[in-house]
């Protein structure tokens, strides 16, 4: 008896997109941004998988589509820290609501 | 057996051996001039625009991931000639730069994922070429080392991208679960409508609706043009939201077909909301830059308004409108570039006056507006007309109507920008500038195409005859 | 309830807990640490769910480099400090109510798609073992492979750009003391 539901996981998935997207709109530290970011792509990834598994196990388009992510993933994360960090030197902060040199 | 990858891939592969050599001479020469690297970068450039003219047969490679046609070629050959433009622009600026090189890498990597996406038959490839052109985008964003207001756009240019790639990933992953498949030609057989995939198809979307600034998804676009380098805004402007434009009609129009129902709603509702608060946002700009911002929004609806057409006209009339706003935008961002590089100066009220030093480049400017104003003699106003008259082969009077309305609303501010040059004056206007060969020519190109397209017919008649529609 | 069950909902409850305390903790290197628990967890699944390669991936690269990264940053510009996580009480929640009503609309539409039935024996397969990835990966899938070494160069280069220091005779110091 080692079944588990696919809805489960796709629940598990589909709260992490969400707590990804909460953390992505009332933070405002910009490295946690990312973060939040990061746990929205690893709920990308836990749905890639979970259908590879569970639904279409004979092509492996789903577990590569996730390698592919992990692999961008980490060049953006490169280049938004890179961007951070040049930010930083400019403002001495890091956080979103001192970069606020363009208003409507 | 090789010329069979070579010949369809020659312009993926020319763009990237131009990259591979600008690192070697990098990497390896200690000395090298930038105005002479410069000069060979634009004669590369050109060979490039060159070689994408000879004939190409319609190719699928590599299982279906890549494929190339006629119509494809044609959309890379306007692309290629949009990067040019922006680099012989760009030449004042980058003159000066202690990093034109890396100016190029980055702009080169950006249009090798632009080649990749428009050529994708296949989600994954998709994504890796957005992801291609994105990431070295917001790079050049922030290029503008030392200035405040560059490396602010360039982290909100990065958030709001991996925001918008993370929806439109997740959409990518309902819609695997849904179809089972990643290849365009497999996605359409299993898409029947209902709520599931609905919902996969409305993520997808705001992650397109991101990257062409349609209006609930905006908000980055006006501080990132406002504090990129000119020559990244007009690149992004143009090259960026034109090769965007391509990928999505196709998706619409081939892999989204089933659902043409949903989405032909969604996108008069997206088209008149953009249209609408890019015109309001625009009457109150004071930086230029900002203007043709919020102006280029307004322009995204009105191409949204051509979409929804959903007939071979629609797709036909959006590739030649986008051609002429190459022409026409890069000549209004041109002039600006050069202002802005020679005197650092960016609002309207600095243009006051500067049809008595610089006619040149009040003619230049006032030729742009008119045509991204969509004014008769102009390009600008067939590319507006096919558009909407694309529009209107749905039989949807109310939104075309809409639409010609709120092309009245922009003609003010377009001749708010006209008049300031030819009839106000101020206390110290713009000195006489000296306009360099490179930008001279792409002014000549720019003004040549906005006053030649719309006359000759042909070039809408061939864009027609290799379109797509249903 | 079997060792699988046991284990997916202890992974899946840690992974979801480890969320929360990522986007809700002051401070930000407990965000930090929280997210490797995270990914810890989300590794868990993928062996669960017979990707095993990418589980180890999943842990070399976000907890091991990208993780990393992110703790260097905070301690080397001494951001470990607490920062407010919120703007306002209004926005938090308005983006609770949408965040739940987008929520509901996803799990209603899951729940009409008939994919809730599906079962699959859990830990019993190889297709996640790197021998099977590897013949696929050099055959069908080499075209996105050599683009992403492309973006991999270009977001090398864009990075070596931005993140150098400006040089000293170009500009005068002032604001380059604070850098990494």
């Amino acid at each position: 008896m080692n079944q588990i539901p696919l809805s489960h996981i796709l629940f598990v998935s589909t709260a992490l997109f969400f707590i990804g997207m909460y953390g992505l709109f009332t933070r405002r530290n910009m490295i946690t941004m990312l973060m939040a970011v990061e746990l929205i792509l690893n709920s990308v990834n836990i749905n890639f998988i979970a259908f590879n598994k569970y639904l279409y196990p004979e092509k492996l388009e789903g577990v590569f589509f996730s390698l592919f992510i992990i692999a961008i993933a980490a060049a953006e994360a490169a280049v938004a820290i890179a961007i951070i960090i040049n930010l930083y030197r400019n403002l001495h902060s890091i956080d979103v609501e001192a970069a606020d040199e363009m208003k409507f | 057996m090789w010329t069979g990858i070579m010949v369809p891939l020659r312009q993926e592969l020319m763009v990237t051996l131009i990259l591979f050599l600008l690192l070697f001479i990098k990497v390896g020469a200690s000395e090298y001039r930038t105005g002479t690297i410069l000069r060979l970068v634009n004669i590369l450039l050109l060979a490039n625009l060159v070689l994408g003219f000879f004939p190409c047969p319609d190719a699928t490679l590599f299982n279906g991931m890549f494929h190339t046609g006629r119509l494809i070629v044609l959309e890379k050959n306007i692309l290629n000639l949009g990067t040019l433009i922006v680099s012989l622009l760009a030449y004042d600026w980058l003159k000066e730069h202690r990093q034109a090189l890396e100016f190029y890498m980055l702009l080169l990597a950006t249009l090798t994922g632009f080649f990749f996406m428009i050529s994708s038959g296949n989600l994954l490839m998709f994504y890796l070429g957005l992801e291609l052109s994105t990431i070295p985008l917001t790079a050049l964003s922030g290029f503008d080392l030392e200035k405040k207001q560059s490396s602010e756009a360039a982290l909100k240019f990065i958030i709001s991208s991996a925001f918008s790639s993370a929806l439109l990933l997740f959409g990518i992953s309902l819609l695997y679960g849904a179809t089972g498949s990643l290849g365009f030609d497999a996605i359409p057989r299993r898409l029947d409508g209902s709520a599931f995939q609905l919902f996969a198809f409305i993520l997808l979307l705001s992650g397109f609706a991101f990257k062409i600034s349609v209006v609930p998804f905006h908000l980055w676009t006006a501080d990132v043009y406002e504090g990129s380098p000119v020559a990244v805004t007009a690149y992004l402007s143009v090259i960026s939201k034109g090769a965007v434009f391509f990928i999505f009609i196709q998706a619409l129009y081939t892999v989204f077909r089933p659902l043409a129902g949903n989405w032909n709603r969604m996108l008069i509702l997206l088209s008149v909301l953009t249209m609408l608060t890019g015109n309001l946002f625009a009457l109150r700009q004071n930086n230029l830059k900002r203007l043709l911002a919020f102006s280029s929004i307004t322009q995204s609806g009105f191409i949204l308004a051509g979409i929804t057409g959903s007939s071979r006209a629609g797709d036909a009339s959006v590739i030649y409108f986008i051609l002429i706003y190459i022409f026409s935008n890069l000549g209004a961002f041109g002039v600006v570039s050069l202002i802005s590089a020679q005197t650092g100066r960016e609002n309207i009220d600095d243009y006051k006056g500067l049809y008595a030093a610089n006619p040149l480049l009040s003619w230049v400017m006032a030729i742009s507006l008119f045509s991204l104003a969509g004014i008769p003699p102009t390009a600008g106003f067939f590319g507006k007309f096919f558009l909407l008259m694309a529009g209107a082969g749905r039989g949807n009077y109310v939104f075309i109507g809409i639409a010609a309305l709120n092309m009245v609303i922009a003609l003010y501010y377009y001749l708010r920008v006209i008049k300031a040059i030819f009839m106000d004056s101020q206390p110290q206007p713009i000195g006489k500038l000296k306009i360099p060969l490179l930008p001279n020519i792409a002014f000549g190109l720019c003004v040549a195409g906005i006053l030649v397209t719309g006359v000759m017919g042909w070039v809408y008649d061939y864009i027609y005859s290799l379109s797509i529609g249903f | 309830m079997g060792t699988t069950q046991l284990l997916f909902w202890f992974l899946s409850i840690l992974a979801i807990l480890g969320a929360i305390l990522v986007v809700t903790s002051k401070n930000p290197v407990h965000s930090v640490l929280w997210l490797i628990v995270v990914f810890v967890a989300i590794s868990g699944h993928y062996i669960l769910l017979d990707a095993q390669f990418l589980a180890i991936v999943n842990l070399i690269v976000y907890a091991g480099a990208i993780m990393v990264l992110f703790l260097f940053v905070f301690m080397l510009m001494n951001l470990n400090a607490d920062t407010e996580p919120q703007k306002n009480r209004w926005l938090k929640i308005a983006g609770v109510v949408t965040g739940g009503a987008l929520l509901l609309v996803l799990v209603a539409a899951l729940k009409k798609a008939d994919l809730k039935a599906q079962m699959a024996e859990m830990g019993k397969g190889d297709i996640g073992l790197i021998h099977n990835l590897g013949l696929v990966l050099f055959k069908d899938y080499v075209v996105p492979f050599e683009i992403s070494s492309v973006l991999f160069l270009s977001a090398m280069v864009g990075v070596v750009v931005i993140g150098k220091k400006a040089e000293e005779d170009k500009t005068t110091l002032g604001s380059q003391k604070y850098g990494g």
